[in-house]
């Protein structure tokens, strides 16, 4: 990737901070997002996402640092929605005037023709509403007219602030097949903010994490897994141990030392170090990192304990790790619960969870 | 810039406003200039409170002067009505949380100040027209009913009515101002309407009785706008004076007293909205 694609339509912000009064909204916060793909902006509620996505949009000025977008600030871009596109929560719109009209507004800016408008109506699957007055929208609807206003422009930069909220099972699925489609189809750069890791998991290739306005964490999702390993179970767990040392694997002791933790992905290999060493198989299944209860430590570590939250109680995780309640500021409310389909959490009774010792802070 | 004013008319265009405020127009120029008209042709006698003196506008005043003040006689009306589409035009942004995609769409704010103001301007010229067209028509019947003429003097007449909506375009302006200083909708309109119905008046009252300020109140808004129109050209001092006209600023001047007030809370409000975080 070369400098000049990054300059294209990568996002930079750096040391960028912002102070309402005395309250430090975002602290020193610096990160990238690479161009042509889906990153996630993670983080509890109240960590500073929206004030940093308002600062990149120049609707809020930083207290110190820049947030630049394809190396430009925004109010210096001479046509911005052919840029960027933004969908913000809290996005109003007249409640008298129609969607259409809405995006007739908004097109009128960049003389954008009325047949675009009604093509993204139609994209965003309310064509049908639009000549309807907005102040009668569901939630989803709304969410749907600001993802259309976002992409007015064709822009190459989508900005998005939680799209999912406040939408229902099948519109959460709709938004993330219309995320991988912009990313994957496009070649758009995806910005997309959540406070819920599992919301995202699937769709984002990077993340950045933050809490009480802190980079917590940036890097692939890959390298958030971490190394990839294999539970096994046997009757000599200890003999299975040297057999797998022999192969050239390593292994660890888990559940209690009734079953090992193989650092490999390959379970088949596993299986035939097993048998040839001659010992029975009990259970063999890849082990997964519970990402929510990584999200959970990350962003609920004392350091980074939620600032919003008066007792500061720990949301702990649930040993278990079966599909825990997603409770990750413990304020919002339970959105769009995932359907518990991702192989994340299939079976994830023992889980791995790596010391978030490599923090990058 | 074009596409700015393009999109601001568009915003005007597609609420109810866009047809509701010249009906309102049309309806109030048309009942207040009609109630005018009532007052001084037909009823034909204008108490004054000294000594019981009555003034009767027939025999004072020449056809064009009674064909002015009938057609003006809801001018407060419509001013109010400006002042109130000006005040919308920021307000409502803030008031439907549409300012976001408005300073996404056009992030340079000092433009889309500049772009509100022009399409303001020409809004309330359209609305204008409606405001004339009710006055002319409601003032025209009681014209008619007592047979008064009823175009005299097509220039003059002309003239006053373009001065009318020279008023109107201003006192918009003025409501920009005070809906860009003040963001909160409901306060804009309260404080806009309450200072013009009630502090300025008590305070041009007030006034009266400190003799180095006694002329200050030409230069307040009201009064200002009535001296725009110069009513009372073509009337002797002593009856204008009786009807509470005393010594007007000369029209231009008072119309750019009123530019004066639109710029001035204008200007306030762009530093303001120039530095605001939008959240």
């Amino acid at each position: 990737m070369t400098a000049a694609e990054i300059q294209g339509s990568g996002i930079s912000v750096r040391g960028l901070t912002k102070s309402f009064g005395s309250f430090l909204a975002v602290d020193d916060l610096t990160f990238e997002v690479r161009p042509g793909r889906v990153t996630g902006f993670l983080g509890p509620n109240g960590a500073g996402k929206t004030t940093t996505l308002r600062m990149l949009l120049g609707l809020i000025r930083p207290s110190a640092g820049e947030a630049l977008i394809g190396g430009r600030r925004y109010a210096d871009l001479s046509s911005p929605m052919q840029v960027v596109g933004a969908a913000l929560e809290a996005t109003g719109f007249h409640p008298g005037r129609s969607g259409r009209d809405h995006l007739r507004v908004l097109a009128a800016t960049h003389g954008i023709p009325d047949a675009r408008v009604d093509q993204l109506l139609e994209l965003v699957g309310i064509p049908a509403a639009a000549r309807k007055r907005a102040g009668d929208y569901s939630m989803g609807m709304r969410q749907r007219l600001g993802l259309a206003g976002a992409l007015l422009g064709d822009p190459d930069v989508l900005l998005l602030d939680e799209p999912a909220n406040g939408l229902d099972p099948e519109g959460i699925r709709w938004m993330r097949g219309f995320m991988q489609h912009l990313a994957r189809d496009q070649g758009k750069t995806v910005l997309v903010s959540s406070h819920m890791l599992s919301e995202v998991e699937q769709t984002v290739e990077d993340v950045v994490i933050i809490a009480n306005g802190h980079l917590v964490r940036e890097g692939t999702m890959e390298e958030l897994h971490g190394e990839p390993s294999t539970l096994v179970r046997t009757t000599d767990p200890a003999a299975l141990a040297a057999a797998l040392d022999r192969a050239g694997i390593g292994s660890a002791v888990e559940d209690g030392g009734a079953a090992l933790r193989a650092t490999t992905g390959d379970l088949a290999r596993v299986g035939d170090v097993a048998l040839a060493a001659g010992l029975p198989v009990h259970e063999l299944r890849p082990l997964r990192t519970d990402l929510e209860r990584l999200f959970l430590q990350l962003t609920e570590a004392p350091e980074h304990r939620n600032r919003n939250l008066a007792g500061g109680e720990l949301v702990g995780g649930d040993p278990d790790g079966a599909a825990p309640p997603v409770r990750a500021a413990g304020d919002g409310p339970p959105v769009g619960q995932p359907a518990g389909d991702g192989p994340a959490r299939a079976g994830a009774r023992h889980t791995d969870v790596p010391a978030p010792a490599e923090e990058t802070r | 810039m074009t596409r700015l004013v393009h999109a601001e008319l568009r915003k005007y265009l597609t609420t109810r406003l866009a047809w509701s405020m010249p009906l309102t127009m049309f309806l109030l120029g048309g009942i207040f200039a009609a109630v005018q008209g009532l007052v001084l042709v037909l009823l034909g006698e204008i108490p004054t409170g000294a000594g019981g003196e009555v003034i009767r506008p027939s025999e004072l005043f020449d056809d064009l002067t009674l064909a002015r003040m009938v057609y003006t006689g809801a001018v407060q009306m419509g001013y109010l009505l400006a002042l109130v589409l000006g005040i919308l035009t920021m307000s409502g942004e803030f008031r439907h949380k549409t300012i976001t995609a408005t300073l996404l769409s056009s992030p340079r704010r000092g433009s889309l100040i500049a772009a509100k103001v022009i399409s303001l301007a020409l809004v309330v010229v359209l609305n204008s027209l409606a405001f004339i067209a009710g006055s002319l028509l409601g003032g025209g019947i009681t014209l008619a009913l007592g047979d008064a003429a009823l175009f005299p003097e097509p220039v003059e007449l002309t003239t006053t009515l373009l001065r009318m909506v020279l008023v109107l375009v201003l006192w918009g302006l003025m409501g920009f101002g005070l809906g860009v200083l003040i963001p909160n909708q409901v306060i804009a309109l309260f404080v806009g309407v309450g200072v013009t119905l009630l502090i300025e008046p008590l305070l041009g009252f007030g006034l009266t009785f400190v003799e180095q300020l006694a002329d200050a109140a030409r230069y307040f808004p009201s009064q200002a706008s009535t001296s725009v129109l110069d009513l009372f050209a073509g009337v002797d001092e002593q009856t204008a004076q009786q009807m509470g006209a005393a010594d007007p600023l000369t029209w231009w001047v008072a119309a750019l007293v009123l530019l004066a007030y639109a710029a001035v809370m204008t200007v306030l409000g762009w530093v303001v909205t120039a530095r605001r975080d939008v959240s």
